[in-house]
């Protein structure tokens, strides 16, 4: 199954959802495709005048561009995803580098979905680690049990 | 660049309590004879290749130790002069959330070694006369 995960570049999400043997949707993923392409129209990356545009399907015009371009990138995972984990709290820097609105819109997508979904919170303790990893487990299983 | 576009990078951290090195792991990835650009960083390797060869190298080297290997994707190939720290100075984008996700590695792999099934319902509120029940019954 396609799972989403937010922060969508995140190294625990990622890894524990790909050992269950589901398909993690990170956001590296999207971003090898606009730096590998043999056509960089924009060094160093490939994020054009076009991204913002694109990003008018999730967010209205007023919105800044930033979000937008993110959302361009971001959007298409969304669509993709067939469940979803969404860790808040990560500390700054996670997500969408850091773009607050990105994050806030991007869960707000992904809940509007209506597929499955559980929502933890970024641990900071020794229990709460092991809580997080353990319920992130149960759902992913859940998951499998209901594709068989 | 051409043919790049089919390949890809992955990231093999090693956790806080992992009974490999990275000089050992890149020495088994190197072992494992497959077609791989494989770069030994300080949080475990980075290995560049066709998808097919990457997800192989993948599953063997997480068998060494399986609840402390991690691995995650990368954007860019290793290297990469719009990332390397060699060519930019001061840390690399993502360095300090890698840095921040080890502080929990250690935890992580622990919870993996010992699973349990936990309960995704998130405890209710109770009725009144519920809880009366409960505090006649803790009187007695």
């Amino acid at each position: 199954m396609k799972v989403a995960i937010f922060p969508p570049n995140s190294l625990i999400l990622a890894d524990l959802v790909e050992r269950k043997g589901h398909e993690a949707l990170v956001l590296q993923k999207e971003i090898r495709k606009k730096v590998t392409d043999p056509e960089i129209d924009s060094p160093p990356f490939n994020i054009t005048e076009e991204e913002p545009i694109k990003g008018l399907k999730y967010a209205a015009i007023e919105v800044p561009s930033g979000i937008r371009g993110r959302m361009a990138i971001f959007g298409p995972l969304i669509e993709e995803a067939e469940a979803a984990i969404i860790m808040e709290d990560a500390p700054y820097g996670f997500g969408c580098i850091g773009c607050a609105r990105t994050n806030e819109l991007s869960m707000y997508f992904l809940r509007k979905r209506g597929i499955p979904l559980l929502e933890i919170h970024y641990p900071n303790t020794r229990d709460g680690t092991m809580e997080v990893v353990n319920k992130i487990n149960t759902f992913l299983d859940e998951l499998k049990a209901k594709e068989a | 660049m051409s043919g790049n576009e089919s390949k890809v990078t992955r990231m093999i951290i090693l956790g806080p309590a992992a009974k490999i090195s990275q000089s050992e792991l890149v020495g088994k990835l190197h072992m494992l004879e497959l077609p791989l650009t494989i770069k030994s960083t300080c949080y475990g390797s980075v290995i560049h290749g066709e998808e097919k060869d990457v997800l192989d190298a993948v599953s063997k080297i997480r068998k060494l130790d399986p609840p402390n290997i991690f691995t995650k994707d990368r954007g860019f190939p290793p290297g990469d002069p719009r990332r390397c720290r060699a060519k930019r100075g001061g840390a690399r984008e993502g360095f300090h959330q890698l840095e921040k996700e080890f502080e929990l590695l250690g935890y992580v792999g622990e919870a993996l070694d010992c699973p349990e099934v936990v309960d995704l319902k998130e405890p209710g509120k109770i009725s009144p006369e519920e809880f009366r029940k409960i505090a006649w019954e803790c009187e007695k």
